[in-house]
């Protein structure tokens, strides 16, 4: 009895450890392209993953930059070590400490010391910065590892080898070297692990036209993760497995340690690992190099800087683009607004054209960060209708700043078969009929949007007693709430787990195909519309690439590859024409009639004053 | 003995401050084993590494062969050292190990595998060539460290506390092997101990070292019977030292109690210090004694008697063959011959570190 408890509590643990990753594996050889959705085997993934060029370059690139990094930061941290090593007591601790610091300091902290420091001694931020940055971090996890193992050898074996003649070098590369080895191999695999991982450092110092694998994926998450992406992590599990696996049976363990003998295996063991090993990475680090130095050779013609969402373009707009124009396109993506906006405001990258979203355009218009755009350049502008540029003052009055790229409302996704009545108010949010079966966005603003709207206030009021009364509303929801989610609200509709959703209209159209019995309505009282618009920094250095890159996106025909490609509503009116599907070109979700969209309006900036009474306010409803 | 092969003239050298040797004059002749002999800190195992040349010292040269060598590296040097904790590297098979230096060297591998045998022959190790240094027990360990260092045919064997971790009776065989190798070598031993008795046991020379300072240097015999102060006394062997005064030639005042002796030369009524070793000290019947005792501690050694009798208010330490139990009332004797007559400590570190007896 006690024996099975003893198994079954092992089988739990083991099976809270794997589980995510079963799931992981098992997701990506489906055929659907939902998480909530089981479609049958599929290879599809894999082979989409093969041909994806790009997330193939920001996985090769992830594994020379930790390669890289791992083997310089080992060179460097071993040295230091030893320097350490034979320095006195109090210079050893103090320096010590020191070399900790990067690793308890924050993350984030590190990264924007580092981003500042490139720019203020005018290093352009690319491979090179990221490669610095991922030495500075890793230099002291082999400092860790090798130190402890440093520590252990006596010194007097390597006073023995200089006694018997050896030159210092020589006495430490044949006879410290090999007692360290353990602990700088686990320096070097730390280093590698840590460099596979850095999300944080990488992103604030990476620069345009150049990702890893942890930045590709987080770019996508705006879109939601590519099934490519569950096939990657597969694989990327499964050869560490296998790595693991190979390491851990090597024949090593069962020599018995009374009579050892340094036999002919050990021998070829201590070859492999100091002659093959170090051979075959620099041969990649060679491949790498050469890579990359015909990669930069590119860059030097006429190019133009692109700031674009993750996931928010046909990569084959942009090799037509440079195809036409002879303008190299330097592309580089970012996840969410908050931070796609400090990297523009410390001018850390001359970005020649971003694509951030209404409110973010206010206030970096009144934050004098954008150039106005010459619209002569730009003879296409007319294929943008006239509404969305007339929404579009809300946020740039006068439209001198922007040009409309993309938009989409928010509204409710629900459920035919769980709701039978037709729904074309807010308030169905408050029925005690769905307690449970609402799912809400957990995001501040749209949030009080709904509360606000459908109290019959502006979503951008700034007046207390409003914001009370919706922040009451939101606490009065909250039982009925089945869950506050953003990326999930998708898969769960899909998946029947509720009746009602708030979500965005881009969603709306990916859910009903995948679900034909979800119906999404923008409510009477009013709701938001949000415009991402092409907007021009005040010191991008390709102005007229910039411009003539506008001016290609409004083109109709590329509009609307953009637009299959996106599945965002465009406001590209000449490229709706153009919509061979009959069912999409009038899909109202799509594409609402101007009546619909009376009552609706962009997010304003509304000052940091006012946003944080909004957080304050949100928190108190989630807190309470 | 033959020429000066290591000149050491004014020798010193300081740690943050902490003076180890000041001023060390020693000069060491081909094929001789010296030993330098001192407690922990006297700045024996220092002296020892500035002739390896792992420390050079702040001032003062090291002359080896005619040649000025204070400031060659360890490893251009004509000498080997054999470390206390072997040293030997533990990657390395034990062939590997004594083909190091010889490998460096870029000897041939004919010549190589000949010392090898040699050298293992040597030691009493035969046939361990491909064993793991980690296999071996410690006093195998520490035959390796000699063979690995012998195959280079350096001029000078340097060897740091050799036997300091083999247990007692391993370190007993271990001295007599170490005689019969320096023998069949023919080639200088530079030896740090702090244990008297082999020093005793093996020495040419013995350098005894104190605070920095050599208190005195002599064969075995001569250091043994004749110290020259209290320290060099008290660390060698058990000693009685008394406080006394030299009322004339040939005659010292110890503890009241005139006693003859054979020394001369100290002036008159000079205080100075006398030894007497426990073994000198003959316990005769009250009436026939130079000073009367009582016998206050006995304990049974196996050759000997150890006992304490207090005279005149000194708990003088005794061996004898005869047992005294304790009680009993005796007189106390010595030879003039065994009275060991020592100036006073001039300086403050020439006095002996007063070691408790």
């Amino acid at each position: 009895m006690k024996q099975a408890l003893r198994r079954l509590y092992l089988g739990l643990i083991f099976v809270l450890m794997y589980a995510p990753i079963v799931t992981l594996i098992v997701l990506s050889f489906n055929k659907s392209k939902t998480r909530a959705k089981w479609g049958g085997f599929t290879m599809q993934w894999y082979r989409n993953l093969l041909e994806n060029e790009q997330i193939m370059n920001a996985f090769y690139t992830t594994l020379i930059i930790a390669l890289l990094s791992a083997i310089a930061a080992t060179v460097i941290g071993t040295m230091a070590c030893v320097a350490i090593q034979v320095m006195g007591r109090r210079s050893r601790r103090a320096l010590m400490a020191i070399a900790n610091i990067p690793m308890v300091n924050p993350e984030i902290v590190t990264a924007v010391s580092l981003m500042l420091v490139f720019i203020a001694l005018r290093i352009g931020l690319g491979f090179r910065t990221i490669l610095l940055s991922h030495i500075t971090f890793n230099i002291p996890y082999v400092i860790l590892s090798v130190m402890p193992k440093l520590r252990q050898t006596s010194r007097s074996t390597y006073e023995a080898a200089l006694d018997l003649g050896a030159s210092p070098l020589r006495a430490f590369f044949q006879v410290v070297f090999p007692d360290i080895v353990p602990g700088v191999l686990s320096g070097f695999l730390l280093s590698f692990t840590m460099s596979l991982d850095d999300f944080v450092i990488t992103h604030f110092t990476k620069g345009p036209g150049i990702d890893t694998l942890s930045t590709k994926i987080y770019t996508e998450v705006r879109k939601g993760i590519k099934p490519e992406i569950y096939a990657l992590s597969t694989l990327l599990f499964v050869t560490v497995l296998l790595l693991l696996i190979l390491v851990n049976y090597s024949p090593e363990k069962k020599e018995s340690h009374v009579k050892k003998t340094i036999t002919r295996a050990t021998r070829i063991r201590y070859m492999a690992l100091r002659r093959v090993l170090p051979a075959f990475m620099a041969l990649v680090v060679i491949a790498g190099g050469i890579y990359y130095g015909s990669q930069s050779s590119l860059t030097g013609g006429d190019s133009v800087i692109v700031y674009n969402w993750g996931e928010y373009m046909d990569p084959a707009v942009l090799e037509l683009f440079e195809e036409e124009t002879g303008i190299q396109v330097i592309y580089e993506e970012f996840e969410t607004n908050e931070i796609m906006y400090p990297k523009i405001k410390t001018g850390a990258i001359a970005y020649d054209v971003v694509c951030p979203s209404d409110y973010m355009i206010q206030r970096m218009i009144e934050e004098n960060l954008l150039a106005k755009i010459d619209f002569d350049k730009i003879p296409n502008i007319q294929n943008i209708g006239s509404t969305y540029l007339e929404k579009s003052t809300e946020f740039d009055p006068g439209n001198q700043y922007s040009v409309p790229y993309c938009w989409g409302t928010l509204g409710i996704l629900y459920n035919k078969t769980k709701v039978d009545e037709p729904i074309d108010s807010w308030s169905v949010l408050w029925d005690e009929r769905y307690a449970d079966s609402i799912l809400m966005q957990d995001s501040v603003r749209d949030a009080f949007a709904v509360a606000l709207c459908s109290l019959g206030y502006s979503l951008n009021s700034t007046d207390l007693d409003e914001l009370t009364a919706a922040r009451d509303l939101l606490i009065q929801q909250k039982p009925l709430v089945q869950a506050y989610v953003v990326d999930q609200v998708r898969d769960k509709m899909i998946g029947n787990e509720a009746a009602l959703g708030v979500i965005y209209s881009g969603e709306a159209i990916f859910t009903q195909r995948e679900n034909p019995n979800l119906e999404y309505v923008i409510p009477k009282e009013g709701s938001n519309i949000w415009i991402d618009s092409w907007v021009i920094p005040k010191n991008a250095q390709h102005k007229e690439n910039a411009e003539k890159f506008i001016n290609f996106l409004c083109r109709p025909d590329i509009a609307l590859m953009n637009f299959d490609y996106i599945t965002y509503s465009t406001p590209n009116t000449a490229a709706q024409e153009l919509i061979e599907d009959e069912n999409i070109r009038s899909s109202t979700i799509a594409f609402p009639t101007d009546e619909m969209l009376e009552n609706c309006t962009a997010y304003r900036f509304l000052g940091d004053e006012m946003d944080s009474v909004y957080n304050e306010f949100w928190n108190q409803v989630k807190s309470n | 003995m033959s020429n000066k092969l290591i000149d050491l003239s004014n020798i010193s050298k300081a740690y943050g401050g902490h003076t180890v040797l000041d001023e060390l004059n020693l000069y060491i002749r081909e094929n001789e084993f010296l030993t330098l002999l001192g407690p922990s800190g006297c700045g024996k195992t220092t002296t020892l590494r500035i002739i390896g040349g792992f420390e050079t010292p702040d001032s003062g040269q090291v002359i080896f062969d005619g040649q000025d060598i204070t400031h060659l590296p360890p490893n251009k040097r004509q000498l080997n050292t054999v470390f206390q904790k072997y040293a030997l590297f533990s990657h390395m098979s034990v062939a590997e190990n004594i083909a190091f230096g010889l490998k460096i060297k870029n000897k041939s591998r004919q010549y190589i595998d000949d010392k090898i045998k040699y050298a293992l022959k040597l030691v009493n190790l035969e046939g361990y060539e491909n064993r793991s240094p980690e296999s071996l027990s410690g006093g195998q360990q520490q035959r390796i460290a000699i063979a690995r260092a012998i195959v280079n045919e350096p001029k000078v064997l340097l060897l740091d506390e050799p036997l300091g971790a083999l247990d007692l009776k391993l370190r007993q065989d271990m001295q007599y092997e170490l005689i019969r190798m320096k023998k069949e070598l023919g080639i200088t031993f530079v030896y740090v101990t702090h244990d008297q008795e082999e020093a005793l046991t093996m020495s040419d020379t013995i350098v005894v070292m104190n605070q920095g300072y050599i208190q005195q240097i002599g064969t075995p015999e001569k250091i043994y019977n004749e110290p020259e102060n209290a320290f060099v006394a008290d660390f060698i062997g058990d000693s009685n030292i008394l406080p006394g005064i030299m009322v004339e030639d040939r005659l010292v005042n110890i503890l009241g109690a005139t006693f003859q002796c054979v020394d001369e030369g100290f002036g008159k009524n000079t205080p100075v210090d006398v030894v007497i070793r426990p073994e000198d000290v003959d316990l005769v019947k009250p009436e026939d004694g130079t000073i009367r005792g009582v016998v206050t501690h006995l304990i049974f050694k196996g050759v000997h008697y150890e006992m304490e009798v207090t005279a005149n208010n000194y708990e003088w330490l005794v061996h004898s063959y005869e047992m005294f139990p304790v009680g009993t009332e005796v007189g106390i004797r010595v030879v003039p011959f065994d009275i060991q007559i020592m100036n006073k400590p001039i300086s403050e570190d020439e006095e002996a570190v007063n070691l408790e007896a």
